[in-house]
C-alpha cells in the first residue's frame, strides 16, 4: 500500500475502500472492480444502491394494497369458506380475548412492513434532496428496520402451521389466500430493499453538501 | 494495531488487539466494527454438528399434536410448506427457505469453514463460503419460527385439545444451539486466520489487512 490510512477521516476522502467480504483495505483507483486479497467483486459504494432501493420500495408499496385487501387465510368450516384479511384476523383475535397475540400480529404484519417502507423512503429522499437530517438518527432508523425486518415473516409461519394442523383433520381446513402471496412478496422486497441500501451514502451527502 | 473501515459510515479507525469478550465500535456511528469469538474453530464445528444432528428430528417429528374427535394428529415443521406447495408456491417456498433451507445451509457453511481452518486446508473457494455465511445469517429465522409456534398454539387452544409434540423439544434445543452459534460466529476472526495463512504463503502481497 502506497499510503497509510489516517484515523478519524472517511475512507473515500483518502481514496480507500474496504472489501465487503474480507474487510481488506485497498485503493479504489488501483483495484476498481475486484479485491486484491479475496478476488471478490468490489466497488467503493454498493452499485445502483439508491435505484434498486427505490424500485423495491415502490414494488412493496404497490403490493401492500392487495396484501391488505385480499384474504390472507381462508378457513373452510362445515363446507363454507370464511376468508380472513390481516385486519379481520387481528380483530377476531381481540374478540376472542387474546389482545397480547393481536398486538404481536398487528406489529409483525402491519406496522413493520409500513414502517420499513416509510423509513427507507425518508432516508432515500433525504439523500436525494440533501436534507440536513441527523446522520446518526438515520443510521439508527436503518438499523432498527434491519433488525425488526425478519419478524414480519411471523404471520407466514403461523399460516403454515395452522394450515398444516387443520388439513390433517376432517372438520376444519385452513389454506392461504391471494393476499398471502402478495404479503410474502412485500416482505421479500422490503428485506432486499433494506439490504441493498448503502448507509454510507448518508454521510457522503452531508459531507459534500 | 489493525486498520478497519466501518461498513456503515465509511470511517477509518485503528483498533488495538481486542480480547475475547470485547468488541470494537466505530468512533462516528457507534456500530460494531470488530468482534472476537468466544469459541475457537473446533468448538464451533462441534456446535454446528450438534445442531445439524438435532435438525432432522426437529424438522420431521411432530411439533404440535391436536386431539380432535378421538383422533390425535401430529404436525411437523416441514408439513406446512409441503401442504400448499401447489396451491400457493410463493408462500410455501418462502416458508421452506427461511425455516429449513437457510438454517441448515448456514450450519453447513460454518461447519465447513471451521473444519477447513481446523485441518489447515484452505481451498480456493473458501472466501465464497464466508460470503455465503454472511448472507445466510439474515435469512435463518428459527427464532421467528419459535414465536410463531407460540402464537399458533394460543390460537389453536380455542379449537381443540393441544399437546406439545416431541419435535418441539428438539426444536427448542436446535434454537438454543443455533442462537449460540450465530451470536458467537465472528466473520472477522475467520478472515484473520485466513489472511495469516495467506501472508505466510504469499509474502509479495502488498496490502494492509
Amino acid at each position: 500500500m502506497s499510503k497509510f490510512a489516517v484515523n478519524g477521516r472517511s475512507a473515500i476522502e483518502q481514496g480507500l475502500q474496504a472489501c465487503p467480504i474480507c474487510t481488506c483495505i485497498s485503493e479504489f483507483k488501483v483495484y476498481p472492480d475486484h479485491c486484491p486479497v479475496c478476488r471478490n467483486t468490489i466497488s467503493v459504494r454498493k452499485k445502483n444502491s439508491l435505484q434498486l432501493t427505490w424500485a423495491l420500495i415502490i414494488t412493496a408499496a404497490i403490493l401492500l394494497i392487495p396484501a391488505n385487501l385480499f384474504p390472507i387465510t381462508i378457513l373452510l368450516k362445515n363446507g363454507t369458506e370464511n376468508p380472513d384479511t390481516i385486519f379481520s384476523g387481528i380483530s377476531s383475535l381481540i374478540k376472542t380475548g387474546m389482545p397480547g397475540i393481536a398486538i404481536i400480529v398487528f406489529f409483525a404484519s402491519f406496522v413493520v412492513p409500513i414502517l420499513k417502507i416509510l423509513i427507507l423512503t425518508l432516508i432515500s429522499l433525504s439523500i436525494h434532496f440533501k436534507w440536513n437530517l441527523s446522520t446518526t438518527k438515520q443510521l439508527y432508523a436503518h438499523k432498527a428496520i434491519d433488525f425488526i425486518g425478519k419478524w414480519s415473516v411471523l404471520d407466514l409461519f403461523v399460516i403454515s402451521i395452522m394450515s398444516a394442523v387443520f388439513n390433517k383433520g376432517v372438520l376444519l381446513s385452513v389454506y392461504p389466500g391471494t393476499g398471502a402471496s402478495a404479503f410474502t412478496l412485500v416482505i421479500i422486497t422490503t428485506l432486499f430493499a433494506t439490504r441493498t441500501f448503502d448507509t454510507r451514502l448518508i454521510w457522503d451527502t452531508t459531507n459534500n453538501g | 494495531m489493525k486498520t478497519i473501515i466501518c461498513r456503515h459510515c465509511d470511517m477509518v479507525s485503528k483498533i488495538p488487539f481486542i480480547s475475547r469478550k470485547h468488541v470494537a465500535k466505530c468512533s462516528r456511528c457507534n456500530s460494531t466494527v470488530y468482534k472476537n469469538t468466544k469459541f475457537n474453530p473446533p468448538a464451533m464445528l462441534a456446535l454446528c454438528l450438534t445442531a445439524l444432528f438435532i435438525c432432522y428430528p426437529a424438522f420431521i417429528l411432530p411439533l404440535i399434536s391436536l386431539h380432535m374427535l378421538k383422533i390425535t394428529e401430529g404436525t411437523a415443521l416441514i408439513d406446512g410448506p409441503l401442504m400448499f406447495l401447489h396451491s400457493d408456491p410463493i408462500v410455501a417456498i418462502t416458508v421452506f427457505f427461511c425455516a429449513v433451507v437457510a438454517p441448515v445451509l448456514l450450519l453447513l457453511s460454518i461447519a465447513y469453514s471451521s473444519l477447513c481452518i481446523m485441518i489447515n486446508h484452505y481451498p480456493i473457494y473458501l472466501p465464497k463460503v464466508f460470503k455465503l455465511t454472511r448472507a445466510l445469517i439474515h435469512w435463518s429465522m428459527l427464532d421467528v419460527y419459535m414465536l410463531s409456534i407460540l402464537v399458533s398454539i394460543s390460537k389453536l387452544l380455542h379449537y381443540a385439545d393441544l399437546y406439545v409434540g416431541i419435535g418441539f423439544y428438539f426444536f427448542v434445543a436446535l434454537l438454543l444451539v443455533d442462537m449460540t452459534i450465530i451470536a458467537n460466529y465472528s466473520n472477522d476472526y475467520y478472515w484473520k486466520l485466513f489472511h495469516q495463512r495467506n501472508h505466510e504463503h504469499h509474502n509479495q502481497l502488498k496490502v494492509n489487512c
